[in-house]
């Protein structure tokens, strides 16, 4: 899935200043199985990059497409067709349920469009060394173990891109390391790509492209 | 999950309210309705006249049997009678102005004969065929329609005579004749029972049969209107009853009672019909603005299904379920109870003397499936604009 923001520039990021190779009113491909970096200070607009991807804002100028189509012209079951089957999303603030286990919220993810066993998510679990926690609820979770079932989560369906809204923030380098490691088999293992926003830290990851805001 | 996701931490108190009022106002809607039927049901088909249907006459008093005052009705007063708002129609009994008799014409009856007194009335009034009622010269028989006192009296006669009696069925095979006699002539024409009445005296006879012998065999003497048939609307016939005091008109009393009884019962099952709409409708808007409020406090979650790829379709379906369910749970619950209710208050109109029919009405279940319906329709419109609010 090829991915174009053409000359994009938020509402609330208009009055702002940006440089000239700023993705904001600038052509921006994103390529498919390409993996991408977006790095950037607080209040560039990292966020606002991945909820105006992935149609969850709709105050912009300029024209977003998917394989040359506008995302303005999708319907909201077209919406939640490509939510589960090619674009998922680590959000910064996660999206978890806090009143349901961290199995509960899971499964009820990868019961859209199985792609695991209770098994292998399970598994997953215990590789980021969380596997105790399936029967907790989400809102007992401290921030770190809620950023690693969000990261498994958005895992639990199949996709050719993953966005990544500063999902290691709260976590120290070895479980970062952990996670771009299982985040990265992933695409590799589905032909997919990423775009990983962060806050100016590259964890030493080797990244297709760079883009800045 | 989603279930558990969006039901789960809810505040059930005005749930259980809402569920309460729904119970009680669907159980009261269906038992209203059913017996709001029954009762204004109650009495047809038993006679052949149509129902809240009287035959009246003005009070003979002294001063009346003196020709002081009238005790026939004038254009006017029939006028006026018919603009009463509760009043469906008035309409004059005509009477014979000519000489007739009446006698059995059948081998297998013993001979009887009477002069009679013949009446007829429109047909409107009457709770029979079309097909059946009527005539024109040259038919083979007259139809008549009988007072049953008429039949208990030749009963009796055969009773007497040492023949067996007859039944009404039998009476309707039986071959009668009419003899219309004038000044100079004389016409024999046959005629056969169609039904039976409790309500009229004389012997009724189709409008066309009337006018014939009135023009053929009249006696020319002017002919008044000493009887008028009077139909009421439904639960209204308290108000009959009035205008009968006030006018000092008088009917048969069994009509008047069951006129009376009807108004009464269907006028109590009225007032609680609208109080069971009542309660159903507001009800079902708490539960509907229940289904609201749940789906406002679930915003974030509702929100995250939608982002994390849910179809919308699938949480409106969700919401819409709920409370399609609890709604169709309180429908069967009041259908149940309406029946519980129904053995006990038929028992008790039966012990009473009231032989309601007691058959479900098909209109009180129509009533609860159209109800459920609006329900249904509602409950869909608030889940999907709910879900797309949040979109």
């Amino acid at each position: 899935m090829k991915i174009v923001l053409d000359h994009i520039m938020p509402v609330p990021l208009a009055s702002i200043k940006h440089s000239s190779n700023s993705i904001w009113g600038n052509y921006i491909e994103l390529n498919h199985g390409e993996k991408i970096l977006l790095n950037a200070s607080s209040g560039k607009g990292k966020s606002t990059f991945t909820l105006t991807t992935i149609g969850l804002r709709s105050d912009y100028a300029g024209t977003v497409t998917y394989n040359n189509v506008d995302v303005q012209t999708f319907k909201p079951t077209d919406w939640a067709l490509i939510r589960q089957e090619k674009i998922s999303v680590v959000f910064q603030d996660l999206q978890l349920f806090p009143n349901l286990t961290v199995g509960e919220n899971l499964l009820l993810k990868n019961s859209l469009n199985p792609v695991y066993s209770v098994q292998e998510i399970r598994k997953m679990l215990e590789r980021l060394e969380i596997e105790d926690k399936w029967e907790q609820q989400c809102s007992l979770l401290s921030m770190g173990q809620q950023q690693r079932v969000a990261i498994i989560r958005a895992m639990c369906q199949p996709f050719e891109l993953l966005i990544l809204d500063e999902p290691f923030s709260h976590l120290d380098e070895e479980n970062t390391q952990r996670c771009f490691t299982m985040i990265n088999e992933r695409c590799t293992e589905q032909g997919a790509g990423f775009v990983l926003t962060t806050l100016g830290d590259d964890h030493k990851f080797k990244y297709d492209k760079e883009l800045k805001l | 999950m989603l279930n558990k996701l969006l039901y789960k931490n809810q505040d059930k108190k005005q749930l259980v309210i809402a569920i309460i009022g729904a119970f009680m106002g669907i159980t009261f809607l269906i038992t209203s309705i059913h017996y709001l039927i029954k009762v204004n049901d109650f009495g047809k088909g038993s006679d052949i006249l149509g129902p809240n249907t009287i035959i009246v006459q003005k009070k003979v008093t002294n001063s009346s049997s003196l020709n002081m005052t009238k005790t026939d009705f004038s254009e006017n007063e029939i006028k006026k009678i018919k603009a009463e708002p509760f009043i469906q129609d008035v309409q004059p009994v005509i009477s014979n102005n000519f000489d007739v008799s009446f006698e059995t014409a059948d081998p297998m009856v013993p001979r009887f004969r009477s002069d009679v007194f013949i009446q007829t009335v429109d047909q409107k009034f009457l709770d029979v065929k079309s097909t059946k009622w009527h005539w024109k010269e040259g038919d083979k028989f007259v139809p008549i329609i009988m007072p049953r006192d008429f039949l208990v009296m030749l009963n009796t006669f055969m009773s007497s005579s040492g023949i067996p009696q007859i039944s009404d069925d039998l009476a309707m095979d039986i071959k009668f004749k009419f003899t219309l006699k004038g000044e100079t002539d004389k016409e024999w024409v046959d005629a056969r029972i169609i039904g039976f009445t409790n309500e009229v005296s004389s012997i009724l006879v189709p409008e066309s049969f009337m006018e014939y012998g009135n023009a053929k065999y009249t006696s020319g003497k002017e002919k008044k209107i000493t009887q008028i048939m009077i139909s009421g609307k439904e639960s209204e016939f308290g108000l009959v009853e009035d205008l009968l005091k006030k006018r000092g008109l008088e009917s048969k009393n069994a009509q008047m009672v069951v006129g009376r009884l009807k108004s009464v019962v269907g006028t109590l099952f009225l007032v609680v019909l609208g109080i069971s709409i009542i309660a159903v409708f507001v009800s079902g808007l708490v539960l509907i603005q229940y289904m609201q409020l749940l789906m406002s406090r679930n915003a974030y979650e509702v929100r995250t299904l939608l982002r994390i790829g849910f179809f919308p379709q699938v949480v409106i379906k969700s919401f819409f379920l709920y409370f399609v369910k609890i709604f169709g749970i309180v429908s069967s619950l009041g259908l149940l109870v309406f029946f519980v209710f129904k053995y006990f208050l038929d028992t008790m109109f039966e012990s009473g003397g009231l032989y309601i029919d007691t058959q479900i009405s098909m209109i009180a279940l129509i009533s609860l499936a159209g109800t459920y319906l609006l329900f249904v329709l509602a409950s869909y419109r608030t889940a999907k604009n709910g879900i797309f609010k949040q979109y």
